[in-house]
């Protein structure tokens, strides 16, 4: 019914990459999902060179709260690539939707074309650098609507703000059931033995992943409690910096015969599946972060969570009630310890979590919640009569 | 002629005497067949019984004249040609009386039941053509195999054609025959609200020859053939129960959070934003926690108490805000000066100046609704109760808390169409004094079918 209501609309969904990181694989989900329940929603990407993709590379890290340089040539560099967009990218949605900060500029097409605009933000954006958000806000400011992750990300901004979670398909091949056997593959082929407790971190190589203080915290676990740690991750096209961090974690992790650094080429979403199944616990030791969808995946399977106190995660991870949180190195070491010993409550989290994701993280709720926004976008009111 | 007479009168006589004899017979078995009837009649409760007793005292007679002509004829010294032909002839009148009977007999009986499973004129039409076809060429085989004539083409001719029917007609079969015994046992009858194994359920609104039809929550009219009926396991729950001045239509609510770019660190700033904020702020604040995590916690806690004992580490002014009953309030502004006035009293006595942490801020949302009509309507507490098992928990939610509070109806909806619709005074009273914060919303699914259940008992 509500995409019913739709009916004669074109979405225009709008970002920089059609693989690797969070943004696209909700799209490559989302876009057909909406094709099927009779929404005319398609998808573009944005072009842009190395440098570029370096320019908003920063500009996300700033985003974030981290410490960047970034140089008048690099605005001049991020302005010069979004006309050349404008110019070759054919705006053609009655509702333009886009992604992240990278394509954000494009709104400055809108006083030519109208229509509808909003810009979907999948950055923590609760401490961004301001020079960075001072040079992005006049451009968010002309859209008609913003959609955060987490309501600490919402900034001041004359246009209504939406928040909607991020989610996961539990179909698709990442998420879905997987039988003994295919798990014990996928660990043979990485060479990770069954003999200890496996503790996992899965997410990118980029040091807002704390790849580092994960080591750091499974070796204080490990003056205790025999255990391996897996490190999995992988590397987005528009992530130009994974490659650097990859080789510093490596040279951390020394040659600990119990911790294991897995390079995990794109498409491997089995595999991921297959090392989250395995593990015993699941951390996600992130420095920002902007929903943390690898922690959704954690509690979709059952498995007991500890993860930052940052972004999206505290929406996921309801203290001692869904997961465990942490702030830091040793409490992270402390909350795994505790989990390791206590495997009944153990146990206990993880089907909380489980049910938690079944009714607010999946699919199904962000679809009804895209369809709600685009429907809103007509609407005014608090209460809407459909 | 007179000699001839005294020459052969006994010639005459003998087959007169038998023809008479065998008619009075024939007047005396009638009688007796007439008292055996009308006991039986009395005995049995079979409607048809009547039907049987009067076609076949009709021609009664007739077939006695029939056989006394016959005996006549035997004893007679006429030719054996002769005899032979009227012996075909009187046997070929006897066929054709009784498939007459045979037809009018099946017509009536056929008319009778037919009627009783509200079957349509054509169908019924239809029903006695084959019988009538039948029975005449079964009489026609008969007749033609006295008169010595070849039937053999005929019967093979007549055995492709029912094959062929048969064939045609092989799933419209078991549905007729299970329509037939759907209507003698009476076991589901037009108007009863029946469930069947597979899920279908609803009034039944019509029983034909080979399906019935039953108006389901949404409305829609379900065919389930009858031999499904009669091989699985259906529900009866009988006749319709009181019918509603008007129907109860089942709405769905959804929502999208929005945010408001308002957040406060310390009490002062959230009694500030919270005396001037929007009803539908208040209204997030305190009910979304209850969407959210309907499955695990019975009797959730407003999102102020949580921030001010969390955020704030003040336990105390936490368990004020907590156990604000927001059921006892009539509206959100009430609620909004219950939470402010607690605030400020605490605020007053100088209890509380701590700051949140910077990212522990609270955050004020809002909910913006959207309601929409979903298929079920339903006419009286039966189909009330079975809709009730089968909606979202966001059409329940919907009528239960967003009416009451947030659309100002005071009452949940489910109470007001009880009491105004249905006279069941009693009843929605009963489900308006249900605190429906202190369930699950699948524990408030379960209160409400109990009470409807126990008031339908």
């Amino acid at each position: 019914m509500l995409a019913a209501k739709l009916s004669g609309k074109v979405i225009q969904n709008i970002n920089s990459t059609f693989s690797g990181g969070g943004v696209a694989e909700i799209l490559s989900r989302m876009v057909p999902l909406l094709q099927q329940l009779g929404v005319d929603a398609r998808w573009n990407v944005i072009k842009g060179s190395d440098e570029f993709f370096q320019v908003t590379k920063k500009f996300h890290n700033a985003l974030h709260g981290r410490p960047e340089r970034i140089s008048a040539k690099d605005f001049a560099l991020y302005l010069k690539t979004t006309q050349k967009n404008i110019a070759e990218l054919e705006l053609y949605g009655d509702i333009v939707f886009v992604h992240d900060p990278q394509p954000a500029a494009l709104v400055t097409k809108k006083k030519e074309l109208g229509r509808k605009w909003v810009w979907r933000c999948h950055i923590d954006l609760s401490h961004p650098n301001p020079e960075v958000w001072n040079f992005l806000q006049p451009f968010v400011a002309q859209y008609d609507a913003a959609v955060f992750s987490a309501p600490a990300f919402s900034r001041e901004l004359p246009i209504r703000q939406f928040l909607i979670s991020p989610s996961i398909d539990p179909l698709s091949d990442k998420n879905k059931e997987l039988d003994q056997q295919t798990i014990d593959s996928v660990l043979a082929k990485y060479g990770i033995p069954k003999d200890k407790p496996i503790i996992t971190q899965v997410s990118r190589f980029d040091y807002l992943k704390d790849p580092v203080g994960v080591i750091q915290a499974f070796e204080l676990v490990r003056k205790s409690i025999d255990c391996r740690l897996a490190f999995a991750g992988g590397t987005a096209s528009d992530d130009p910096e994974s490659d650097k961090v990859l080789a510093e974690v490596r040279q951390r992790a020394g040659d600990n015969p119990d911790i294991h650094i897995l390079l995990i080429p794109p498409g491997s979403d089995m595999e991921i599946n297959a090392l989250q199944r395995a593990s015993t616990v699941i951390v996600q030791k992130s420095h920002r972060e902007g929903f943390g969808l690898t922690v959704t995946e954690a509690l979709w399977k059952g498995k007991p969570v500890v993860a930052s106190a940052v972004g999206g995660i505290p929406l996921q991870v309801k203290n001692r009630f869904t997961g465990l949180l942490s702030y830091g190195i040793e409490g992270t070491a402390y909350a795994i310890r505790q989990l390791l010993t206590n495997p009944d409550y153990a146990r206990w989290l993880g089907e909380n979590g489980r049910e938690h994701v079944r009714y607010n993280f999946l699919i199904t709720r962000h679809l009804k919640d895209y369809l709600l926004l685009f429907l809103a976008l007509e609407h005014q009111e608090d209460i809407i009569h459909l | 002629m007179i000699e001839w007479l005294a020459d052969n009168w006994l010639k005459i006589a003998i087959p007169l005497l038998a023809f008479l004899a065998t008619y009075v017979v024939g007047l005396w078995l009638r009688r007796v067949v007439d008292n055996l009837s009308r006991r039986w009649r009395a005995k049995t409760r079979w409607q048809g019984s009547q039907i049987v007793a009067r076609t076949v005292r009709r021609p009664f007679l007739l077939w006695f004249l029939l056989l006394g002509i016959c005996i006549a004829i035997l004893v007679s010294v006429l030719p054996p040609e002769a005899k032979n032909m009227t012996g075909k002839a009187t046997g070929s009148l006897f066929v054709l009386s009784f498939g007459w009977v045979a037809i009018v007999l099946s017509e009536q009986l056929l008319k009778l039941y037919l009627a009783r499973v509200k079957v349509s004129q054509p169908t019924t039409a239809l029903a006695i053509n084959v019988v009538r076809i039948t029975v005449i060429v079964i009489g026609v085989l008969i007749v033609l195999d006295i008169w010595g004539m070849p039937t053999s083409p005929l019967l093979l001719l007549i055995a492709v054609a029912v094959l062929a029917a048969a064939l045609a007609f092989r799933d419209a079969v078991p549905n007729l025959f299970a329509g037939f015994q759907l209507g003698a046992t009476q076991q589901i009858k037009v108007g009863d609200y029946i469930k069947v194994e597979t899920g279908e359920e609803g009034y039944v609104t019509e029983i034909n020859w080979s399906n019935t039809h039953i108006r389901a929550l949404d409305e829609s009219i379900i065919i389930i053939p009858n031999s499904r009926l009669l091989r699985g396991t259906v529900i009866n729950y009988g006749r319709p129960l009181k019918k509603a001045k008007e129907s109860f239509h089942f709405g769905s609510r959804t929502h999208l959070t929005e945010l408001t770019g308002l957040k406060a660190k310390n009490l002062r700033e959230l009694v500030d934003v919270l005396k001037r904020a929007p009803d539908a702020i208040i209204y997030y604040h305190t009910h979304h926690f209850l969407e959210q995590h309907h499955y695990l916690t019975p009797e959730p806690s407003n999102d102020f108490a949580i921030w001010v004992s969390d955020a704030l580490g003040d336990e105390v002014l936490g368990e004020r805000l907590a156990s604000v009953d927001t059921f006892g309030f009539p509206n959100l502004g009430a609620l909004r000066e219950r939470l402010v006035a607690i605030i400020e009293e605490y605020l007053s006595s100088g209890s509380n100046f701590r700051e949140a942490m910077p990212g522990r801020e609270f955050h004020f949302m809002k909910s913006v609704s959207v309601t929409l009509p979903t298929a079920y309507v339903v006419h009286d507490l039966r189909e009330f109760v079975e809709a009730l098992r089968k909606i979202s928990l966001g059409s329940l939610y919907f009528h239960v808390f967003e009416s009451r509070l947030r659309l100002g109806r005071g009452l949940n909806d489910f109470s007001i169409w009880l009491q105004d619709s249905l006279d069941e005074s009693e009843l929605g009273e009963e489900i308006s004094r249900l605190d429906p914060y202190t369930y699950t919303l699948e524990g408030l699914r379960s209160a409400l079918i109990q009470l409807i259940e126990k008031r339908i008992k």
